[in-house]
């Protein structure tokens, strides 16, 4: 039996089409119907038009795009043979602004999609307490503004640089939000210490705890969710951060990856309009994001709940708020280590003197975002995007399955439409 | 020359352009008892939305009586009223459940209802977004699908003729709509749009992409995007374009028809003037170094460092209509030129392609809102540049012009 089923609040919309054999999902695709076009509006345009218009992309991690763009034309240059040097001060601050926009997402994600979603699957009904993660998500981005001007959508990256010139009063303003999210976190949503939460070494340190994550925790457990929503057990990691490495995983064996080996196909779903590409490494399907993420930097507590339960709906939920609580601290360490006196800005060529090619990789929230642009005399001739859901949340045949495909297979569709969440999809960035 | 002059006229005497933040004691004293009436006659209504009550929420977010009265002095002031509606403006804000709105996202990044209802507006803005009676959102409700199709109508249904409906997003014109359906039943976002506003009373376009149709509407406009108002006709319709639109600016005007069941005074282009009748350079903090002649020259120059105009690097605050130099963003923390990153003119139809120019604007062939053709700035700018100096006296005096129309009852 086929059903069809409409998934929104997500950004934009999607629908999954499930073909349900006794009682479990036998199969599903999924569709994405809804389309701008950002790739053909950039084209003859000024490539440093696109700094303000690919952040236009998503309204949630918009900060990320800016970033992929920037990269992009940084790369650009280099191909051509100008150096850009970025002072270290630079990266930093850049960097800081991204594990922001990270930490913002995955406390809506906790809030108000994943608690939420969780809270559909156990009786009696769950109070929801949605302003949380809004709460925690302003602090973020008011750390983000003090840098970036605004969130969302703002344009501060420039190749060569940032355009801002912080004082030590701004560091300090920045770094009161930072020790307001902690507190947050350790007294709302993990109800211990962040110390103590970070030198969990296996999931048996929840006993006994009474917070919105154990909660999210034991519920998980009580669901079976250790044992449900496997996805191929390969990992993908593209985006080169203080946080992140190049790296692709199978069997638990790492390797480094490429991004030039990315390969944009076709969607199949069927009897359903969507706008979306797939991305695979190669021919194959990885699973992208915060799971592999933490797998990739060998995070003790993820590796060791990898261990018993593999890349279930349990784990990839769980990895996703230890990556969080590493971010927290990652971020308190990388404004520590902002020096004001270096430069916020090195000239680079005029942008109308490159004719090159240039790729942009970063990690986004919800996984590696590609900008690929190619500009002749300053002016865009072609640009393409490649999303994180791309790679988590394609729709492809029965025979080769995306990512969700494979871990919605088995399980019934209340449980489905709960493991698709746990990849966290955006739609109008899938689309864009 | 000449057409620089009467340009520059044309920008400070056109009606749609002016402010008028005093209209006398008779007009307040009215406007009072009117507004008062209206209260009066909301708090006997029970509350639509029974879930939350405003008071309970404020307290347990920690929020007092004297934080909230601080911030409703502040909302009256931005709504350019006298500081004697203070009260009847929190009144009104603690009446907000009584008025239904329902919210579309159509084709956008759901920048504005994911960053600002969520997350960015100060925090009694953000808690009065969730107060009022939301009777439909797509993205924030916790109803899915079919159920969600259903309570739509039901809102619909309840609500008829006395809902706000607050729009999202732009609406894809192109393939017959094809590049952006909605629900289970395939159904364009027009038709979807035609639907629910046929019914509302009056309808809120919140950011550039529903005002002007926004980023999806840049050239080539692939999907062929237009703003809500190229194909709503005979409604009520008030435009809060930005990108992302101020939280602000939307609790204003909510606040505003609540208070007085009216959409606010509207320039030519539908934006409330309270919002948007002052140019973004008119109130720039780095305003005197405009005047003073003080520019960054590029970026991370002293003048840079110096928190120098930045209208030399591509800033288009002054051809720009927005109160983000005053209210700024995420909780007032910031705004883009606070950053030294020029403003883009988000919230100006076609910034998209005519201001979004990151490039410094003498290089940029571009149109001053004063129409005219298009020039670069080397020929426009440096017209620009000495008529926003004399621009002030020219108010001045337009003002002056202007109050007399309006003792005659032109105005």
């Amino acid at each position: 039996m086929i059903t069809k089923q409409l998934i929104n609040q997500i950004e934009g919309e999607a629908t999954i089409s499930f073909d349900i054999k006794d009682g479990v999902v036998d199969f599903a695709t999924i569709a994405f119907p809804h389309f701008r076009g950002i790739e053909s509006i950039l084209k003859r345009k000024d490539a440093l038009d696109a700094l303000v218009i690919t952040p236009r992309v998503c309204g949630i991690c918009g900060h990320a795009h800016l970033m992929a763009t920037v990269r992009a034309i940084e790369d650009a240059y280099k191909n051509a043979g100008y150096r850009v040097e970025l002072s270290k001060k630079v990266e930093i601050i850049r960097e800081f602004t991204l594990v922001m926009e990270i930490i913002q997402n995955h406390f809506k994600w906790i809030y108000l999609t994943i608690i939420p979603e969780i809270s559909k699957l156990i009786k009696p009904n769950q109070k929801q307490t949605p302003l949380k993660g809004a709460y925690a998500a302003s602090i973020a981005s008011k750390a983000i503004a003090i840098f970036a001007g605004q969130w969302p959508h703002s344009s501060y990256m420039i190749p060569g640089g940032i355009t801002t010139d912080p004082t030590n009063v701004d560091i300090l303003k920045v770094e009161s939000y930072v020790d307001e999210l902690i507190n947050f976190f350790e007294k709302e949503s993990i109800g211990i210490s962040l110390e103590t939460f970070l030198s969990f070494k296996s999931n048996k340190n929840f006993g006994g705890l009474k917070s919105d994550i154990s909660f999210l925790e034991n519920n998980l457990m009580n669901l079976n969710m250790d044992k449900k929503g496997f996805a191929h057990d390969r990992f993908l990691v593209l985006g080169k951060h203080t946080f992140s490495k190049p790296l692709k995983i199978e069997q638990t064996y790492p390797t480094s990856s490429d991004v030039k080996y990315v390969n944009i196909t076709e969607a199949y779903s069927l009897n359903q309009v969507s706008y979306a590409k797939n991305a695979q490494y190669g021919d194959i399907f990885y699973e992208a994001g915060p799971l592999s993420r933490t797998i990739s930097n060998n995070l003790p507590i993820v590796k060791n709940i990898y261990r018993r339960s593999k890349d279930s709906a349990y784990t990839r939920v769980m990895s996703r708020i230890f990556e969080l609580a590493t971010l927290l601290q990652h971020a308190k360490n990388l404004l520590s280590k902002i020096d004001i006196s270096q430069k916020s800005y090195t000239q680079c060529m005029d942008i109308s003197k490159i004719t090159a090619k240039g790729i942009g990789v970063v990690e986004a929230p919800r996984g590696p975002l590609l900008h690929l642009t190619d500009i002749k005399d300053g002016v865009i001739q072609e640009y393409k995007i490649v999303t994180p859901t791309q790679f988590n949340i394609g729709s492809s045949t029965k025979e080769n399955p995306t990512p969700v495909q494979q871990a919605m297979r088995g399980t019934t569709k209340e449980e489905a439409l709960f493991i698709f969440r746990t990849f966290d999809v955006c739609s109008v960035c899938t689309t864009h | 020359m000449t057409d620089r002059i009467e340009g520059v006229k044309k920008l400070f005497t056109s009606k749609s352009a002016r402010v008028e933040t005093n209209r006398g004691d008779a007009h307040y004293e009215k406007l009072f008892q009117s507004c008062l009436a209206r209260v009066e006659e909301l708090k006997s209504q029970t509350p639509i939305n029974k879930r939350l009550d405003i008071s309970d929420v404020l307290e347990t977010q920690g929020v007092n009586r004297r934080d909230f009265m601080k911030w409703a002095s502040a909302v009256t002031g931005m709504l350019m009223l006298p500081a004697s509606f203070t009260p009847l403006v929190a009144d009104a804000a603690l009446l907000m459940n009584r008025a239904p709105v329902i919210w579309l996202e159509l084709s956008d990044c759901a920048g504005n209802s994911e960053a600002l209802l969520r997350s960015d507006g100060p925090k009694i803005d953000e808690i009065v977004l969730d107060i009022i009676s939301l009777e439909f959102h797509e993205t924030l409700q916790a109803a899915s699908g079919h159920q969600a199709e259903k309570q739509l109508e039901d809102a619909i249904h309840t609500f008829k003729d006395k809902y706000l409906l607050f729009v999202e997003g732009a609406i894809p014109m192109g393939m017959n709509g094809q590049f952006g359906t909605i629900g289970a039943s395939g159904e364009t976002m027009y038709d979807h749009l035609m639907r629910v506003a046929k019914h509302s009373a009056a309808i809120v376009a919140v950011g550039s992409c529903a005002t002007f149709g926004g980023v999806p509407a840049a050239s080539p406009n692939p999907t062929g995007a237009v703003g809500v108002m190229d194909v709503i006709k005979g409604k009520p319709l008030i435009n809060i374009p930005a990108c992302p639109a101020n939280p602000a600016n939307m609790v204003g005007v909510i606040i505003h028809y609540i208070l007085t069941g009216q959409v606010p005074e509207l320039d030519s282009l539908l934006r409330p003037k309270f919002a948007f009748g002052y140019r973004i350079h008119d109130n720039c903090e780095r305003r005197a170094h405009f005047d003073a002649g003080e520019y960054v020259e590029e970026w991370g120059d002293e003048g840079a460092k110096n928190n120098f105009c930045l209208y030399k690097v591509g800033c288009k605050g002054p051809m720009t209509f927005n109160n983000c130099s005053i209210v700024r963003y995420n909780e007032g923390v910031n705004w883009p030129v606070g950053v030294g990153r020029g403003c883009i003119g988000c919230s100006e139809p076609d910034f998209w392609d005519k201001y979004a120019y990151e490039r410094p604007m003498a290089d940029a062939n571009i149109k001053a809102p004063t129409g005219g053709v298009e020039k670069t700035v080397d020929e426009f700018g440096l017209g620009l540049l000495t008529a926003a100096g004399i621009g002030i006296g020219i108010h001045a005096a337009a003002s002056i012009v202007a109050g007399k129309k309006e003792d005659r009852g032109e105005a």
